[in-house]
């Protein structure tokens, strides 16, 4: 408990210092929000386009599509907020060396290198996903009960741990490989994946990304939460996939550490 | 005159060579992704024959030439190339000297871009089997006299506007999120995220009186059989004026920037 209280201090003091830089560069908090948006738009534009076109995706309606898109933009909204700039700038850090400031600190180094800087504009859209989330809720007539709610929360909190650890065991690979940049751009690839029904994959295509790698079920599971209820066998399923994923970044990440040598002279 | 520039480009390529594999592992990532594209239009098409009067096939045929043009075409990183030398004062070496910056940063761009189109055909080879069944490529043979000229044109319109967003350093100190708005808006109207002529008709109609219709929809749009020949004349046309405007803009950028710009040191 007292070092829970001891890590929540350092998180704390990580928003203080996000929230100051933030209000120091205002219109840069502006035009990055309004980027967001635009590219959040932009998802729903072409949702909205096919469906001009269709009445159903791989069995999904529109609005539950929209809900689907919503939950997938809420995870991400919700990863890139609290911890993509911190694992973005880690890949560089193993290369440059600059990685020594951390070793310095007085915590955990995988928690004190992933959670040092807040994207605050991405936290401020991710209520823009929620709403996305209720709206469509709202225009399929479902009311779900708070257990459902609380489940959906929970999935979602799910997703975010999976993609954590996924974004974190490509960038510790830095560790090994000089330059894993083209990995982390594989993760991005990756998540519009999140935004399909898991419904349209098929053979092998389901076998790998429903089945192998999480990275469909991850919004699937909460969106299918607010759509039908309740339902264990998907809830045991998404925090048996965070758990392991957890435990592969956790084991990943020591390795790579012990091979860090710094790069100075 | 010429040889200046045929300098560079060799430089160019030497230079992008050494990125070979970067690219090579950009191309097999854009193949993942136009599997997560052939998921969900697959998806939609199921229970429809046409989607806006054209098959699953042509319109993967669509997708597929989008990835093809994007290395060949789409600038990649010039608005940052031209923002890095701005900022860290590099430009200033290029006003002493009998060479034009926009000339030289469009022969980096043009090696740049031989090298990356060259090597995405490597991995759309080797998913050449795969892809097969879904490429009908139409018959007439102006469209493809047609895609030349528009594919130039095309690459012009790609690098103006990346330069013009490069230029913005004279005035900004980062320039990052015009990039990513600039991107949003070139991904919905220049069609990569839909065929254009998908959206409500005046919106299409609209959007062919701007240039990103130009980057990318107008040459895919011709050369896999999305429009006719009146529609590509009168695009080509359309397109050359924007060439001209976007270079009347980026000089003027040019000009005004460099009234602005200190250089430093000795």
């Amino acid at each position: 408990m007292h070092k829970l209280n001891y890590y929540l201090k350092l998180w704390l003091a990580s928003v203080r210092y996000s929230v100051t830089r933030t209000l120091m560069f205002r219109a840069d908090f502006l035009l990055w929000s309004t980027v967001e948006l635009f590219w959040m738009g932009i998802n729903i534009l072409l949702v909205s386009v096919i469906y001009a076109h269709t009445d159903s995706i791989a069995g999904w309606s529109k609005y539950e599509m929209l809900l689907l898109l919503g939950t997938s933009m809420l995870v991400q909204r919700l990863l890139i907020g609290f911890f993509w700039a911190n694992i973005h700038e880690l890949g560089d850090n193993i290369r440059t060396g600059k990685f020594d400031f951390f070793l310095a600190q007085p915590g955990n180094l995988m928690f004190m290198a992933s959670t040092r800087k807040l994207d605050l504009d991405s936290l401020a859209n991710s209520v823009v996903a929620i709403a996305l989330v209720a709206y469509s809720a709202r225009e399929l007539g479902l009311s779900p009960s708070l257990l459902d709610l609380a489940t959906y929360a929970f999935l979602v909190g799910c997703g975010l741990v999976i993609h954590y650890s996924f974004m974190l065991t490509m960038v510790s690979l830095s560790f090994w490989i000089t330059n894993a940049q083209g990995l982390e751009g594989s993760y991005f690839t990756l998540f519009s994946f999140s935004r399909i029904p898991r419904e349209a994959f098929r053979g092998v295509t389901q076998l790998v990304f429903v089945w192998t790698l999480p990275v469909v079920i991850v919004s699937n599971a909460p969106a299918q939460t607010i759509l039908y209820g309740f339902n264990p066998q998907l809830c045991l399923w998404l925090a048996g996939a965070a758990a392991f994923w957890f435990a592969l970044t956790v084991i990943v990440f020591h390795c790579g550490l012990k091979r860090y040598s710094s790069a100075s002279s | 005159m010429i040889s200046k520039y045929a300098q560079v480009f060799l430089v160019g390529l030497q230079s992008n060579l050494v990125y070979r594999w970067n690219f090579l592992l950009r191309g097999v990532f854009s193949l993942f992704h136009l599997l997560g594209v052939f998921i969900l239009w697959s998806a939609a098409f199921s229970g429809n024959a046409t989607i806006g009067g054209f098959d699953v096939r042509q319109t993967m045929t669509y997708f597929i030439s989008l990835i093809v043009l994007q290395f060949f075409v789409a600038a990649a990183n010039e608005d940052h190339q031209v923002s890095d030398e701005i900022r860290n004062g590099l430009i200033n070496q290029f006003l002493l000297k009998p060479i034009s910056y926009f000339a030289y940063r469009f022969t980096l761009y043009l090696a740049a871009r031989l090298v990356s189109g060259f090597l995405v055909l490597i991995p759309l080879a080797a998913a050449f089997p795969l892809l097969r069944d879904y490429i009908v490529m139409p018959t007439e043979p102006w469209r493809y006299v047609a895609a030349v000229p528009a594919l130039l044109l095309s690459g012009l319109i790609q690098f103006s506007i990346a330069y013009c967003f490069g230029l913005l350093s004279f005035w900004f100190l980062e320039i990052q999120g015009f990039i990513m708005l600039s991107y949003a808006v070139e991904t919905v109207l220049g069609g990569n995220l839909f065929p254009l002529d998908l959206m409500p008709a005046p919106i299409f109609k609209a959007a062919q009186y701007l240039p990103f219709y130009y980057q990318m929809y107008f040459p895919a749009a011709i050369l896999t059989g999305r429009i006719g020949l009146e529609s590509a004349t009168s695009g080509l046309l359309i397109q050359s004026a924007w060439v001209c405007v976007l270079f009347l803009v980026s000089h003027f950028l040019w000009k005004r920037g460099l009234w602005l710009h200190t250089a430093v040191g000795g």
